[in-house]
């Protein structure tokens, strides 16, 4: 691994087929990923070109200040995975990635959410077998 | 939402010497010499990783005449930690937001 991983997996009473487009829907996506439901957050404009290749725009204020999530699609293969490149900010905008992967079971899927922090670190880093995140989470609470 | 201090932890932590030089430095303060011995490289390689977990501040330094004694400050790494865990909460959150979202289209 080449620096901090998140990964989430979830099981959901939907088609696959349904849990992937939500992630392309600028309705569903204003009403998941970013808004005033999900934390203290007012929506300024949600655009994406759901295409490989293509960018996203997800603006968003926070205590007045403005903040664009920004990324390029890199695979859409409805409905078993999705990655994508999410940053915030235009300098910043390609430096970490998210790969969503489903399993369909029948009229419900699994989720695996993936979140490869910060690409960045990837040069300095070596290869390790543990967890980017239990390193840091064992250091901290050794130290 | 990434600052550099972030960027500096984490690229010291990137490097399986100095995540063992801190763990030796977990145990207490030690001079650069005692540091070095465990390891199968020059003092001055030793050094430079030195170097740069004092610019993550992961280290601190402290000279008594013409020793010096390196000490652990662990706030960077639970900063890390803690971003790392905010991550992944908002993640979760966004997913249990997705669920809620997938249901009341059923509706």
């Amino acid at each position: 691994m080449n620096g901090p991983i998140i990964r989430i997996s979830r099981r959901f009473d939907a088609p696959a087929e349904r849990v992937f487009d939500a992630w392309l829907d600028t309705d569903m996506i204003g009403r998941f990923l970013f808004g005033p439901h999900l934390r203290d957050e007012q929506i300024v404009s949600l655009t994406n070109e759901p295409r490989v290749g293509g960018r996203f725009s997800y603006k968003v204020t926070r205590q007045s200040a403005e903040i664009d999530h920004t990324g390029t699609y890199r695979e859409i293969d409805r409905p078993r995975r999705l990655v994508f490149t999410w940053g915030v900010d235009e300098e910043q905008g390609d430096a970490s990635v998210v790969t969503i992967e489903i399993t369909p079971h029948g009229d419900a899927c699994e989720l695996v959410l993936t979140h490869a922090m910060h690409s960045d670190w990837a040069e300095y880093a070596e290869r390790t077998q543990q967890g980017w995140t239990k390193i840091v989470g064992d250091l901290a609470k050794a130290l | 939402m990434l600052s550099a201090a972030l960027d500096d932890t984490m690229l010291a932590l990137s490097d399986s010497t100095r995540r063992a030089i801190l763990q030796r430095l977990a145990a207490g303060e030690a001079r650069v010499t005692e540091l070095a011995a465990p390891f199968a490289m020059a003092l001055n390689a030793v050094s430079k990783h030195i170097r740069v977990l004092e610019r993550a501040a992961l280290v601190k330094r402290r000279k008594a005449g013409r020793e010096h004694f390196l000490s652990l400050n662990p706030a960077p790494l639970n900063q890390a930690a803690d971003w790392i865990e905010h991550q992944r909460n908002l993640w979760n959150d966004r997913l249990d937001a997705l669920e809620r979202a997938l249901a009341e289209h059923d509706d």
